[in-house]
């Protein structure tokens, strides 16, 4: 055993470690002094205007990300995406057996069957887009440690995501408004009033993309919220559940006001989901503009959420890298 | 043979890796408490000490060839483990844990490394599993912020591995497309490379079929042959010299060659000595989570080979004494910018 190497006695040098010298020399101690004006910090945070430049310029990875894997989200069914339009039918139908014709909610609602689609299919985009927003940090690990690139992407393109994959289920939701919105099943309280085609169902893509942009904020800020601590996850579950009672998905707004709870109308009114789906309501079944104040409250958010979500989200940037 | 091996690290080695961990201000021991009866003598501190180590020699690092500088990085990683309440000292604190299932467990990784590379250096990083080779992969290509210290380039290091995220549901066409877009190329970019990247990974047959059918094989050459789309100014490659078969390693080789060529300096992860030797000017070795060499590859690498053939054979001691001699005669570097020149400004994360 070489306890004693005789190469061990220490001799003064400065050669450290550039040649194999045949006598032992300790390393000195250097220090390097560095001029660091041409250097970037790795991984530093952009600023807010190149991060969004930055943004931009990924774009096309983006809008890529979110059609490949619309694409592939059902292929493990045999039915396919035919999934994609029976899922939130079938939804539609048990709330309206449910709700409608057991609990009957229907109360002071005109055409029912349509308010009720209407609210279900759009409720179920609103919360996909934020769901999938808040967990796509998490959830795409891998992508974020084996590329660069903003990490706003993600979240931004799990709500466009949602937006392509709600496509074909917007589509049948305007069909069967159409066809069966007026249709008049026995219990309906206010009967129904005949649905026409008119310009105001053009009112539905305005509405929409505020409400895209709402969602996009509340996932990127979500976003954040998850990858720091796993346990909201659990929180953004419950709270779209109460989310989805507090937006009159499955029944009349005017019930509250009837019991005298005006207060539950104010939050209601306020409530950008509510806004979302009361436009396209009044839009669709009942011909006529909304409500201005629908428009304005919705406006309001979806400028809130954007600004406030985005700043969170980039203010975290150098988090979300992080092993777990 | 029958000391306590473990434990055994000489003093100076230890002192010499880590300036911070001195006692009382470059004294070993508190001069106050010493009372030797010569009078007044003066101290000399470690660091004057003639015998053991002259002043730091000052460096002077040109400012135009300077590409990778690392300022005493050094990761600690927080993980969430579900066995952690073992560790808790406090009972109730344990029986809350234990109920939870959940605490943090963490992990050093990488104890304070500094080193500067310039332009036109092809490093070669080597150590033993789990030495920390990875996370200093990680934190050069700023994928995770160190604990303490920091990271500072030119232009955003980019690793060329064989790690990149393919995406299981979705063709291996659609996934070239998107690993390009995910590296910041244009889509005409992608469009331009994607015939390089299918000849690389030679796949012409399967590009049609989704990811999941792929056999474990045809993954990586994809996974790599994604990677090196792109043509880097700092290039890292993590052990990607070791995938596929013979003929995918000489087109495999080929690129690489290409690549490297084109970069302004290369990091290369890599187990196997010959090909270290072979490319690199310069070795840093990496042990136990500490810069343990760091110079001149043929001497690095006969270290090396010296601490794993005592460490497989079972030689602990032995292989301890390389360690520590490696170590003494390691010249710890120790930054210094220019005032007011420490880099703030964040790079941005396109490829080129």
């Amino acid at each position: 055993m070489t306890q004693t190497d005789p190469r061990t006695a220490p001799a003064n040098g400065r050669s450290g470690q550039q040649s194999s010298a045949p006598t032992f020399s300790i390393g000195a101690r250097r220090i390097a002094q560095v001029n660091g004006s041409k250097l970037v910090r790795v991984g530093a945070r952009l600023s807010l205007g190149q991060y969004i430049k930055e943004l931009w310029q990924f774009r096309h990875f983006l809008f890529y990300d979110s059609r490949s894997r619309v694409s592939s989200q059902n292929n493990l069914d045999s039915m396919g995406r035919v999934w994609m339009l029976v899922n939130p039918a079938l939804q539609a139908l048990v709330y309206l057996t449910i709700f409608g014709i057991i609990l009957e909610t229907s109360r002071g609602v005109v055409n029912f069957i349509g308010y009720i689609i209407i609210g279900v299919f759009t409720f179920r985009f609103i919360t996909g887009a934020v769901t999938g927003g808040a967990d796509s940090i998490a959830r795409n690990q891998r992508v974020v440690q084996s590329f660069n690139f903003p990490r706003a992407a993600l979240p931004i393109s799990a709500t466009i995501r949602e937006l392509f994959a709600s496509v074909p289920v917007f589509f049948m939701m305007a069909v069967l408004v159409y066809f069966l919105g007026d249709y008049e099943i026995g219990g309906l309280e206010e009967g129904v009033q005949p649905i026409h085609l008119t310009w105001h169902w053009l009112l539905f893509f305005p509405a929409i993309f505020l409400a895209l942009l709402v969602m996009t904020g509340l996932g990127l800020m979500l976003a954040r919220m998850v990858n720091a601590h796993n346990d909201i996850k659990h929180l953004v579950q419950i709270g779209t559940r109460i989310w989805f009672y507090a937006s009159a998905v499955i029944f009349g707004v005017d019930r509250f006001s009837n019991l005298g709870h005006d207060w539950i109308i104010t939050v209601m009114h306020l409530n950008p989901a509510f806004c979302v789906l009361d436009i396209i309501r009044s839009a669709w079944l009942y011909a006529e503009f909304p409500d201005p104040y629908r428009w304005v409250v919705l406006s309001a958010w979806a400028v809130g959420a954007m600004v406030i979500g985005f700043i969170v989200f980039w203010l975290g940037e150098e988090s979300y890298g992080k092993e777990r | 043979m029958s000391a306590p091996v473990n434990g055994y690290t000489p003093r100076r080695a230890n002192w010499l890796a880590s300036p911070a961990a001195k006692t009382t201000e470059g004294y070993d021991v508190d001069p106050e408490t010493l009372d030797d009866g010569f009078g007044e003598i003066e101290e000399i501190a470690w660091d004057d000490a003639p015998l053991t180590q002259s002043a730091p020699t000052i460096e002077k690092i040109d400012p135009k060839k300077v590409s990778v500088v690392v300022d005493g990085a050094a990761m600690t990683y927080r993980v969430r483990s579900s066995n952690e309440y073992l560790k808790s000292k406090k009972r109730v604190a344990r029986e809350v844990k234990r109920v939870l299932g959940s605490g943090w467990l963490e992990i050093p990784a990488l104890e304070e490394v500094s080193f500067v590379v310039n332009r036109g250096e092809t490093v070669g990083v080597i150590g033993t599993n789990g030495s920390g080779k990875s996370t200093l992969m990680k934190l050069l290509t700023g994928k995770i912020r160190p604990t303490a210290g920091e990271v500072y380039a030119t232009s955003t290091p980019v690793m060329l591995g064989v790690n990149a995220a393919l995406v299981k549901e979705i063709s291996g066409r659609e996934n070239i497309k998107l690993g390009c877009l995910a590296m910041g190329l244009s889509p005409k970019e992608a469009e331009q490379k994607f015939d390089m990247i299918v000849e690389l990974s030679g796949l012409e047959d399967a590009l049609d079929m989704p990811l999941k059918a792929y056999s474990a094989g045809m993954q990586s050459r994809l996974q790599f042959a994604i990677a090196t789309a792109v043509d880097p100014d700092i290039l890292l490659i993590d052990e990607a010299l070791n995938t596929g078969d013979a003929q995918f390693r000489a087109r495999t080789k080929k690129r690489l060659d290409q690549v490297r060529s084109q970069a302004g300096c290369v990091f290369l992860v890599s187990h196997s000595l010959g090909t270290i030797k072979q490319m690199c000017t310069r070795v840093i070795w990496i042990e136990q989570g500490r810069l343990l060499a760091d110079g001149d590859p043929e001497w690095v690498c006969s270290q090396y080979q010296e601490y794993t053939d005592h460490k497989s054979n079972g030689r602990v001691r032995s292989a301890q004494i390389v360690y520590d001699r490696t170590m003494l005669k390691l010249a710890p570097v120790q930054i210094e910018f220019t005032e007011g020149t420490r880099p703030t400004r964040a790079g941005g994360a396109r490829a080129n």
